[in-house]
């Protein structure tokens, strides 16, 4: 399991590699604007296309890259109902303070829990691999951090029902 | 994002100002700031001849500065274009400068005696996508642009009264103004393939430069392909390159049968050509340090770990091994390459570069390769 978690990831790393080639370039269709083309979508010439790397049917990640700015959107892993409620709890958290993280997008992309958007200002500011160490990072404990608060949500069930049933000896 | 001359350098710091530097004994002293534009600078030129610089910006127009005395003095040049403006290239006889435009269409500017007036002829309808980078061709009249489509063109943009039909122009063919001479679609069937492999699909072209003598044309797509194309205005032989690495932005021709080129892989690659013409991609110019393969021993550690039940290497199995960053020069990808001559030398033995993360590195090419002429 481990492994195939690690090619996941190696493929995502060389992915982003390759498509994180931004340059700063104005839109073409509106006088004076400079925003990112792969939100805009208003030259077609301007997007490449998506690369969807999926480990499994819950498990993907989209790549959308245009001239300059990519979209990087996760589904994370959802086993059972408390997963599912955890994984939106937390990444809802993590969206609504979304300047703090810079590349995180306040809204994900629909059919996918997180998304981030990089433009070529973040290219000009940050390094790139650095950049690419903290999506990857983000992804490998997104999923340890959401079991983690699975776990703890089930020992303090436990405990809670322990302690309420103990009134009924 | 722009360099030139040596020991006096302007660039942009990737703002709306463009600085000035000289070189005083053992520093770099900032001289003139021209603050002028409202935004982003996105071309600088410096004619070599006259003096004089060109910018161009985000903000739609673009000043020719001349120098009186210390200071330099801004001349506005409407260029009637209603979007951003992308590049900018002096023409050989510096009569002429082009600016390519993010509103698919290029302006020639020319100055007007009469008037005290840079007036602009804009070749429209041409381009399908903004125009990312121009070239002049050595004989003044032929301009090679570059543009978001994918497509490398070539112009004629005689303007009467600015051009004579000298012997450069050839007697025999008449060129109007804005003819396109020729199209070259970068959709070839090897950059199909290329882009099958890594799923991304319409490509951008980028750099277009001339050879010193106009015989040969370069110009990289974004599909890391770097594309040479002979004979331009008879039979184009084209000579397309596929690049193990990222893309490039920007090519210089050093000699006749050498080219650098830079981009995104934040080191200058070299490129030449044999006897028969035939182009090759020599080496990286700036030598990394070749790290010790720990890869080898991570595997084989991983395989022992294996043999052991996994126990030694644990959770670290699963994690994925920071990317390093490069070990070159620049650290961010490279915009800019220009030539640094001496005199009226063929040969262009010195050139610098420029990248997003604020250097501007000035290379020696003689300790480092010969130049084929």
């Amino acid at each position: 399991m481990a492994n195939t978690l690690r090619l996941y990831l190696t493929c995502i790393r060389n992915t982003l590699e390759a498509a994180m080639c931004l340059q700063n370039f104005p839109c073409q269709e509106v006088e004076r604007h400079n925003k990112p083309e792969v939100e805009l979508k208003t030259s077609p010439e301007l997007l490449l296309n998506p690369v969807l790397i999926c480990r499994n049917e819950a498990e993907k990640c989209l790549v959308e890259t245009s001239i300059n700015s990519i979209r990087i959107s996760l589904k994370v892993k959802q086993a059972d109902e408390l997963e599912n409620i955890l994984a939106k709890k937390f990444l809802r958290f993590l969206s609504m303070r979304a300047e703090a993280f810079q590349v995180l997008r306040r809204k994900p992309v629909q059919g996918y829990d997180i998304s981030f958007l990089i433009t070529n200002y973040h290219c000009e500011d940050m390094h790139k691999h650095k950049l690419i160490d903290f999506i990857v990072q983000f992804m490998e404990d997104i999923d340890k951090e959401i079991s983690e608060l699975k776990l703890s949500v089930n020992t303090r069930g436990r405990l809670v029902a322990t302690e309420f049933l103990k009134q009924f000896i | 994002m722009g360099c030139r001359l040596v020991p006096v350098i302007a660039f942009c710091p990737n703002t709306t100002e463009v600085h000035i530097y000289k070189f005083f004994t053992d520093k770099w002293e900032k001289l003139h700031v021209l603050a002028k534009h409202d935004q982003i600078v996105s071309g600088i030129d410096w004619s070599r001849s006259s003096n004089k610089i060109v910018t161009v910006s985000h903000d739609r127009n673009s000043y020719v500065w001349t120098q009186e005395g210390q200071d330099w003095v801004p001349t506005l040049v409407i260029l009637k274009l209603n979007r951003a403006a992308l590049c900018v290239q002096w023409s050989p006889k510096e009569n002429k400068f082009a600016v390519g435009s993010g509103a698919k269409s290029v302006s020639i500017c020319y100055y007007e005696q009469e008037n005290n007036w840079w007036i602009s002829k804009v070749i429209r309808k041409k381009h399908e996508s903004s125009v990312t980078s121009i070239a002049w061709h050595p004989n003044n009249i032929h301009l090679a642009t570059t543009s978001t489509d994918g497509k490398c063109r070539v112009f004629s943009t005689i303007i009467k009264g600015v051009d004579t039909r000298g012997p450069h122009a050839g007697a025999s063919v008449d060129w109007k103004f804005g003819e396109l001479l020729v199209v070259l679609v970068t959709f070839s069937p090897i950059w199909m393939q290329q882009i099958a492999q890594l799923d991304l699909s319409p490509t951008w072209a980028f750099g277009v430069r001339w050879s010193p003598s106009g015989k040969t044309l370069a110009y990289a797509g974004h599909s890391s392909m770097i594309y040479f194309v002979d004979d331009v205005e008879g039979s184009p032989a084209v000579q397309n390159l596929a690049l193990r690495d990222l893309p490039l932005r920007d090519i210089l021709f050093v000699s006749e049968k050498m080219a650098i080129g830079v981009g995104f892989d934040c080191n200058p690659l070299i490129f030449a050509a044999d006897e028969t013409g035939l182009w090759s991609f020599v080496r990286y110019l700036d030598e990394r340090k070749v790290t010790p393969s720990t890869s080898k021993a991570s595997q084989l550690s991983e395989a022992l770990g294996k043999l052991y039940g996994q126990s030694r290497q644990g959770s670290s199995s699963d994690t994925v091994e920071p990317s390093k960053p490069r070990g070159g020069a620049h650290e961010n990808c490279i915009t800019c390459i220009v030539p640094l001559r001496k005199g009226s030398e063929s040969i262009v033995k010195r050139f610098s570069t420029s990248g997003l993360d604020g250097k501007i590195v000035v290379w020696d090419l003689e300790n480092h390769i010969t130049i084929p002429k």
